[in-house]
């Protein structure tokens, strides 16, 4: 701990002395990434839409990055430090980023907030979630059509409102074209572990899963196990065809670049305003690349007709009547979760088998 | 049954990475010699290891140059404690963090390639044998050069004049050194094989167990060495009992998880820590044992 906090805090410090003195007017934004940056995954995709904004940009913005950053004490000190060091605006790349955040934005008036996948909200400081359940809920029907066991696994990270949304999405997909399909779930809390992320995802081929949904694991770890033990895949955050190219079953994707740059330009022009922003397939947010082949023309046909509503705003996933774990009415016939409802999302649609930690 | 063959392979290659570094802190501990830099040492390893593994396309390079890089970490801690003195303690901890560092250096440009990993050497009519075959005979070479290393650090330990004199060094150096025994180049031995055994325990992880690289991979196990060999009493069975113990707990974790058994899962993630502590605490509770068995000087700046 003392080795990473020492180093993250040298490279804020570093990054922010060598600003050149004449760049006083130009927008600074700081980038805090809970996992080092790849080519592939969360962290990768929260760096190219940094890489967007310096696009669209140019010279006049400077953007500086910590890759990395545990949540916790680490996090508060390295955004501090960055706000000490003239940001102007902050991306907190992760859900545990939150309390930090909302403190310092409250000091810095001054300043503006982004923030990925929170529930709370200042006057300068927006947070961002993406609509991946409806995304899931696409890969969940390709996945009630492939297995084979009628089993299928997950390699969860934490139990937080948007796995668990994305849990439920990918449920309610795989159920509406494989009503009896078992649903297993492991939870690693943690973001970021690869070696316990292979070994739930051998655990889970081992009790006979044959598809495993790889949810928010920041490396290709579940993929290349699914690729070895010959089991379907489908990842979260980045296209990750490369590592498994013959049991990728689907890559669920996120862009973050067109919210980025607007909350940029917003800044900038002064209008920023702390509100929830809800990216989905609508709006190009989320996506799902790399379809595998082996699904069947039918299911194919189903998963593109109910992505065609979504991005028409004519179908909500998770839609009444849904039942939870212990059977009771959550929504009924009819009726579509609330926004507000679903970033604060904790419990489980009926037929997953794994309980909710507490 | 499927579950059965997962659980027994999978702690036989979970612990492997554990028994490679925890033999070597053993035999580095047994010469009096308090290593507390395996994590780092194990991290660099790891990095090095899957970088020259992808570089020149040999698991044999990978493995052998983490194990010279492991050992060159630990030689910078064998110098500052054996030449000038310094306190084990902060050294280990100096060395962990800059191995750590390191680490992070040596894998930047490779973060989240992949490799195919260490192919499985199946052993002739063993692998044939139902359930027991897949169990025990199905796995890697590096999985029974860890098991060959247990009862080779036992033998030499025990069974060898170069064991009694490791053992004579970290007893009482003073005495060692008054028998005409070359206390800092003893020493300085085998530390460096303690390090080249990290590096190679590093390695293992980042080219066979999980076969990328990510830093922060090691998350831990080089402490879990460390506490291994102290709870293990400093005897080579109880430290590879505790490492089976660690890797098969690890395992259940996930598969009572994926059973749909309704425990926390936080509770679950400390279990493996818990229960293995908690054993060996247990099987190594006679105090006179332990005072007879732990390296009395072990940590102790050799001064004449």
């Amino acid at each position: 701990m003392i080795k990473r906090t020492t180093t993250l805090m040298a490279a804020a410090l570093a990054a922010f002395s060598a600003l050149p003195v004449a760049a006083q007017d130009k927008l600074k934004i700081g980038f805090v990434y809970p996992s080092p940056i790849a080519d592939v995954g969360w962290s990768a995709e929260l760096n190219a839409g940094r890489l967007a904004i310096e696009e669209a940009f140019g010279d006049k913005v400077e953007t500086v990055f910590v890759e990395n950053v545990a949540e916790g004490p680490d996090a508060g000190r390295i955004m501090n430090q960055m706000a000490a060091q003239g940001a102007d605006m902050i991306m907190l790349g992760s859900f545990g980023y939150m309390n930090d955040g909302i403190a310092l934005a409250e000091r810095n008036p001054d300043m503006t907030f982004i923030h990925a996948s929170g529930y709370k909200l200042a006057p300068n400081f927006g947070n961002f979630q993406s609509r991946n359940y409806e995304s899931s809920y696409l890969v969940g029907m390709a996945a009630g059509d492939v297995t084979e066991t009628d089993t299928v696994g997950i390699v969860a990270a934490f139990a937080i409102p948007e796995v668990i949304g994305m849990i439920n999405g990918f449920a309610l997909g795989l159920q509406e074209v494989n009503p009896d399909v078992t649903i297993k779930v492991v939870w690693l809390n943690s973001w970021f572990d690869p070696p316990k992320a292979q070994d739930s995802a051998r655990a889970l081929k081992a009790q006979q899963a044959d598809v495993i949904y790889s949810l928010y694991q920041d490396t290709p770890s579940v993929v290349t196990v699914a690729e070895e033990e010959e089991v379907w895949v489908i990842n979260t955050s980045s296209d990750m065809k490369e590592y498994a190219p013959n049991w990728l079953l689907a890559s669920q994707i996120a862009d973050w670049s067109s919210h980025f740059v607007k909350s940029v330009q917003d800044t900038m022009d002064g209008t920023f305003e702390g509100t929830a922003f809800w990216g989905g397939m609508a709006e190009g947010t989320v996506d799902v690349k790399s379809w595998s082949d082996s699904i069947s023309p039918e299911t194919m046909a189903k998963i593109t007709a109910a992505s065609d509503a979504m991005k028409a705003g004519e179908f909500h996933p998770l839609t009444g009547p849904i039942m939870n774990q212990a059977g009771e009415m959550i929504l009924a016939d009819g009726e579509v979760i609330a926004d507000p409802d679903l970033a604060g999302i904790n419990w489980l649609v009926q037929g997953v088998e794994t309980p909710l930690p507490n | 049954m499927d579950v059965l063959i997962f659980m027994v392979s999978g702690t036989l290659a979970a612990a492997t990475a554990l028994i490679f570094a925890a033999m070597g802190e053993l035999v580095a501990e047994k010469s009096g010699m308090l290593n507390l830099g395996i994590e780092g040492m194990m991290a660099t390893g790891a990095a090095m290891g899957f970088v020259a593994a992808t570089v020149s396309g040999s698991y044999t390079v990978g493995f052998m140059a983490a194990a010279v890089l492991g050992a060159l970490l630990s030689l910078i801690f064998a110098v500052l404690t054996l030449v000038f003195r310094a306190n084990q303690t902060a050294s280990g901890l100096a060395i962990g963090i800059l191995g750590l560092g390191l680490s992070s250096a040596i894998g930047k440009k490779f973060e989240s390639m992949t490799l195919p990993g260490v192919p499985d050497l199946p052993l002739g009519f063993l692998a044939q044998i139902p359930v027991i075959g897949p169990m025990f005979f199905q796995l890697d070479v590096m999985v029974y050069l860890s098991i060959l290393l247990i009862f080779a650090t036992w033998y030499v330990l025990n069974r060898t004049k170069l064991g009694l004199v490791i053992r004579a060094v970290g007893e009482n150096p003073q005495n060692a050194h008054a028998l005409g025994l070359k206390v800092v180049w003893v020493r300085a031995g085998c530390v460096a094989f303690g390090g080249a055994m990290a590096g190679i325990g590093g390695a293992y992880m980042s080219t066979a167990y999980t076969p990328l690289w990510a830093e922060g991979m090691i998350a831990g196990r080089g402490w879990i060495v460390v506490a291994l060999t102290v709870f293990g009493t400093w005897m080579v069975p109880r430290v590879a009992f505790g490492a089976y113990l660690f890797g098969s707990i690890s395992l259940l974790e996930l598969s009572i998880q994926a059973l749909g058994v309704n425990v926390s899962s936080q509770l679950m993630s400390a279990l493996p820590y818990l229960v293995t502590i908690v054993m060996l605490a247990l099987i190594s509770r006679n105090t006179l044992f332990i005072r007879l068995n732990s390296p009395a000087s072990l940590g102790a700046t050799f001064k004449l």
